[in-house]
């Protein structure tokens, strides 16, 4: 009884704030007139833009942000249009996707902002279609110019969803020191892998390799060998290629030659401390490896076995204004933030990669290339690029892979064990 | 001086019952914009098979969600973990902080230092807490470590192995836990009449039996409430799981996964928000269920003391 | 006044003190100190990290004292967000929700404690339940809220729902509820109206706890972090705890940063405490009131 006198008081409140919640958002509805999927007729000549002022959310802090900062406000000077792109910082990622997502329950999103392609999947109809644009503008800013799985991301949706930005890949650092030591050089192979991996156990007592992203190992490593890893549908790794490459993994730690991150929670620290020998992770962690004294680091690609697949990370920067002067404002933002010339500058200044071939073969970043390493790597690695494709689900997979197989590792599974595991895992969620 | 018979005073008498509301009023207001209109649409939403939250879309209104909810295996990990939570971390916490406020009161020296020492906590920065906390527990070279080994017992990989997760959460959390209790102790304290003990002094009652007989009984409300409040944040448990792990998961292969920190990742991380309405969902039942149990054990006396 | 009569009391008593209480008092010392320094020593660890380097910061095994004091990492941290401002703001936030709490912690606790109105029990069982929902489910819905009325980018946004809080006002009524019945009983027949009574005689007489109340919320809201971020753009809106993340990224953080800007933050706060400690410890006499 008293249950039922909670539940009318409850239910008459909710009946009183939704009344005064709908008179409100009802002022929302502003701009109706616009569109998500202008068509080529629609959308607004570039002469014709009328000044106006664009908002960009993103999650760049310090050097990233400085540099993101300099590319804009040389916008804002410089335009013909009388744009002015305002830069508001949200945080870090987790932070500026929650934001999107409460702002686009509540119609408030901004004109641009960065987002990894997952952020969107449940709010697509309001993202707004490059297609129109990038047709229209094709010849001039060449578009295929962009690395290919930079424009696959970007398409996965079926249209063309947004522009790439700040991208890394996964790159293989070493203590370059101990290496020489032990006479070993960077891997290209799983074997190569084997080989260092058994030398720092018998030579140095050493754990040799540590893998900061898990979900991201299990996927590239699949791939290296020509396994698939997901669909819509279910794990794709339950065959042949799949079990030889899970093998592989499991046997890397079951023999000790890889460890788990544990406590250190990334391997940046153990490596610098020579407690691993090697790890592979982000390339944009470069410039918080800090190696102990006298000790050098090295970077290297990530080795493959039948092929080689290196993860891509970073966000795309995507567009939801529906207003057609402002969407046409925007493309032209954002057409200078990818130009060649500004993602070099933007390379340079964060250790991100260049969006454009143009822009890895320009002078400028040739010459910044050689004295690092890690550029070099990235660079050399670029055919072997994929980056993961988002379906319902699949941010489950995700999340629970990683801590199934940690889980598996402390087990000391054997492989036919961790593909089962692991594929009954992925079905659970996905079917 | 007053006319009784005025309209106006005829309202007020009549308004007299309801006067309590008026003082409850801007709690009120608050409340239900803030906190109990989204508790209802989380309920409605919980019900929601493929609920998207942009669009206010759904499939079906249906179970899904629940039966989901309680044949995914991480979920009930979760509660369990979060039982196991409430059942150490509350108990421990409030009496070891009875006993240090008591402490704190009693002695002669050092009272404003003790006090302040012990508030620390906090404000320190969570970060810094974090960090703290993972090289105490740290398996080479962490204090906790050193300390065992002086007593013979080897060392314990705390945060590497699953089976320490947990212990070394509830660790961390008591110790986290203190600084609130403490302070709300010491105010309770300082509302017990001093002649009450002046008796006792007189009588030289052993301390031991002053506690007691005295504080602990002059105290009730307050350790009612800390109790209270205590299972129903311990129940919510989220930001020490993240301080604790460095926030990339919830300690070694998700071993100390707690319910809140599941429902975060569904709703956050995964955009399952109707499953993640329905893991809140069971979760209020618990806590709600719990906590009558607990007023009704509680109750009898503190009605007695009121009328 | 209280004070220094109970100050002087113990003092007496402290003389003549038998051999079974010095022992008594030896063990509430030393496990004061012992639990003392655990307390005290992240607190500390955080001042040092805030003056390491990086390298400092991530050596392993853990250094304790940086070999040179790093205050450069201070001006760093400053000079990375417009600090003035989100100082302001901050400050704004937290008083104005403290003193919102207060005013409606006290009248819903004495609503509680001391009036009788149909379904007390009923509104006090659902100001209960609202605190058994996880905080996380209720931010997205709140966001279209104070979007819907317009808030965002306002201080109204960042204090009105924080101005009640039914964790005070349990503890608070918990408190009153201490308070002798039959002084509301006297107070009656005085013809002091429950208004007076609460403000001259209830309040005073709980200045301890509200003390707790003013410290304990003043410094959720100077810390609070999510909230003010999602209902801001504007960097004239934003406040000081959003300056913190700026040194965090995806592939590492600037620790030492962090550590300096925490620092930073936290000092305000701690003068705070200092200044309503006292009251914290500030005994009732309840018998003087009574007489």
């Amino acid at each position: 009884m008293k249950m039922k006198r909670i539940l009318c008081v409850l239910l008459s409140a909710m009946m009183l704030l939704s009344v005064f919640t709908a008179c409100g958002s009802t002022s929302n509805d502003d701009d109706s007139s616009g569109t998500t999927t202008p068509t080529a007729d629609q959308i607004i000549d570039s002469a014709d833009i009328e000044a106006c002022e664009i908002v960009f959310w993103h999650a760049m802090s310090n050097k990233q942000e400085e540099a993101l900062t300099a590319i804009t406000d040389e916008f804002n000077a410089t335009n013909e249009w009388g744009i002015t792109v305002t830069l508001v910082n949200q945080g870090a990622y987790t932070d500026l996707s929650t934001k999107l997502t409460a702002s686009a329950a509540s119609d408030t999103l901004p004109d641009l902002s960065q987002a990894y392609n997952n952020y969107v999947t449940s709010y697509l109809d309001k993202l707004v279609h490059l297609d129109a644009y990038v047709e229209r503008d094709y010849d001039e800013m060449d578009y295929e110019d962009i690395l290919e799985s930079y424009r696959d991301e970007n398409s996965e949706f079926g249209f063309v969803s947004g522009m790439p930005f700040n991208k890394s890949t996964y790159l293989y650092f070493y203590n370059k020191t101990l290496f020489d030591q032990l006479g070993l050089s960077a891997p290209e192979t799983w074997d190569d892998l084997i080989t260092i991996g058994e030398t720092f156990q018998s030579e140095l007592g050493m754990v040799s390799l540590g893998y900061d992203d898990l979900a991201g190992l299990i996927e590239a490593t699949l791939l290296q060998n020509g396994a698939e890893y997901i669909s819509e549908d279910g794990a794709e790794f339950d065959t042949e290629e799949g079990l030889e490459a899970i093998t592989y993994l499991m046997d890397m730690y079951n023999n000790g030659y890889a460890r788990l991150v544990g406590e250190d929670l990334y391997f940046s620290g153990p490596l610098g401390n020579c407690l691993v020998g090697a790890y592979v992770g982000s390339s944009t962690g470069v410039s918080y490896i800090t190696m102990n004294e006298g000790y050098e680091l090295g970077v290297s690609t990530l080795p493959g076995n039948t092929t080689k697949a290196a993860n891509t990370a970073g966000t795309n920067v995507m567009m939801f204004t529906t207003d057609l002067n402002k969407q046409a404002a925007a493309w032209e933002y954002l057409k200078f933030l990818t130009n060649t010339e500004n993602t070099v500058y933007w390379a340079m200044q964060t250790g991100y990669m260049p969006i454009r071939t143009s822009g890895f073969e320009s002078d400028e970043y040739q010459e910044y290339m050689a004295s690092s390493e890690a550029a070099q790597a990235c660079y050399a690695q670029q055919e072997a690029y994929f980056s993961s494709l988002n379906f319902d689900g699949s941010y489950d997979v995700r999340n629970d892979i990683g801590s199934k197989f940690e889980e598996l590792v402390l087990a000391g599974a054997d492989g036919q064990t961790a593909l089962d595991e692991l594929a009954a895992l992925v079905n659970g969620i996905l079917q | 001086m007053k006319d009784y018979s005025s309209p106006v005073y005829t309202v007020r008498r009549k308004l007299r019952p309801f006067k309590g509301f008026l003082y409850l009023l801007p709690s009120i207001i608050v409340l239900c914009v803030f906190t109990i209109y989204p508790l209802i649409k989380t309920f409605i939403m919980s019900f929601m098979e493929d609920y998207n939250l942009v669009k206010g879309t759904y499939t079906a209104i249906n179970l899904a969600n629940y039966k989901e909810l309680f044949s995914d295996a991480t979920f009930l990990a979760a509660l369990k973990n979060t039982g196991i939570y409430v059942i150490f971390v509350v108990p421990i916490s409030v009496v070891l902080s009875l006993i240090i406020a008591v402490f704190i009161n009693d002695v002669v020296r050092g009272k404003a230092i003790f006090q302040t020492l012990y508030f620390l906590p906090y404000v320190t920065s969570v970060i810094a807490i974090g960090l703290v906390w993972r090289w105490m527990f740290n398996s080479n070279y962490g204090l906790i470590n050193s300390i065992l080994n002086i007593f013979g017992i080897e060392s314990i990989e705390w945060l590497n192995l699953p089976k320490y997760a947990m212990p070394a959460l509830i660790i961390f959390s008591v110790w986290k836990s203190l600084a609130f209790n403490i302070l709300i102790f010491l105010s309770g304290l300082q509302t017990i009449p001093q002649d009450i003990y002046r008796a006792a002094r007189v009588d030289s009652t052993p301390k031991m039996r002053v506690f007691f007989k005295l504080t602990v009984p002059q105290m009730k409300p307050i350790i009612v409430y800390t109790f209270m409040m205590g299972f129903i944040s311990a129940f919510k448990v989220y930001n020490e799981v993240y301080s604790l792990f460095g926030g990339t998961r919830a300690g070694p292969a998700n071993s100390a996964i707690t319910v809140v920190y599941y429902i975060y990742a569904k709703f956050y991380n995964s955009y399952r928000y109707g499953l993640a309405a329905a893991a809140a969902v069971v979760l209020f039942v618990i806590i709600f269920v719990f906590t009558m149990i607990e007023r009704y054990v509680t109750r009898d006396r503190d009605k007695v003391k009121s009328k | 006044m209280t004070m220094t009569k109970a100050t002087k009391k113990n003092h007496s008593q402290h003389i003549k003190m038998k051999p079974s209480a010095v022992i008594t008092k030896i063990i509430e010392y030393v496990v004061l100190i012992l639990g003392a320094a655990m307390t005290l020593l992240p607190f500390l660890y955080m001042i040092l990290s805030s003056l390491k380097t990086y390298q400092e910061l991530n050596a392993i095994p853990p250094v304790f004292f940086p070999s040179i004091p790093q205050w450069s990492n201070y001006v760093d941290a400053w000079n990375s967000a417009p600090f003035a401002r989100y100082l302001l703001n901050t400050i704004i936030v937290a008083v104005c929700t403290t003193i919102g709490v207060l005013i409606t912690s006290t009248l819903s606790a004495f609503a509680f404690s001391r009036l009788n109105f149909p379904g007390k029990n009923l509104v006090f069982s659902i100001f209960m339940a609202t605190l058994m929902i996880p905080g996380e489910m209720l931010v997205i819905t709140n966001y279209q809220t104070v979007s819907n009325l317009g808030w965002i980018d306002s201080y109204a946004s960042m204090i009105v729902p924080y101005i009640s809080s039914v964790f005070y006002i349990y503890l608070l009524s918990q408190f009153f509820e201490q308070v002798p019945n039959e002084l509301y009983l006297a107070a009656k027949v005085d013809k002091c109206s429950d208004f007076k009574f609460m403000t001259r005689i209830m309040v005073p007489m709980n200045k301890s706890c509200l003390a707790s109340i003013a410290i304990l919320n003043f410094i959720s809201s100077w810390n609070a972090f999510l909230w003010p971020l999602l209902v801001t753009n504007d960097p004239n809106m934003r406040v000081l705890s959003i300056g913190l993340v700026r040194f965090q990224t995806e592939s590492g953080a600037d620790y030492q940063l962090t550590m300096a800007a925490s620092c930073m933050l936290v000092m305000p706060v701690v003068i705070l405490f200092l200044v309503l400690r006292k009251y914290v410890l500030e005994g009732v006499a309840f018998s003087g009131v009574k007489g």
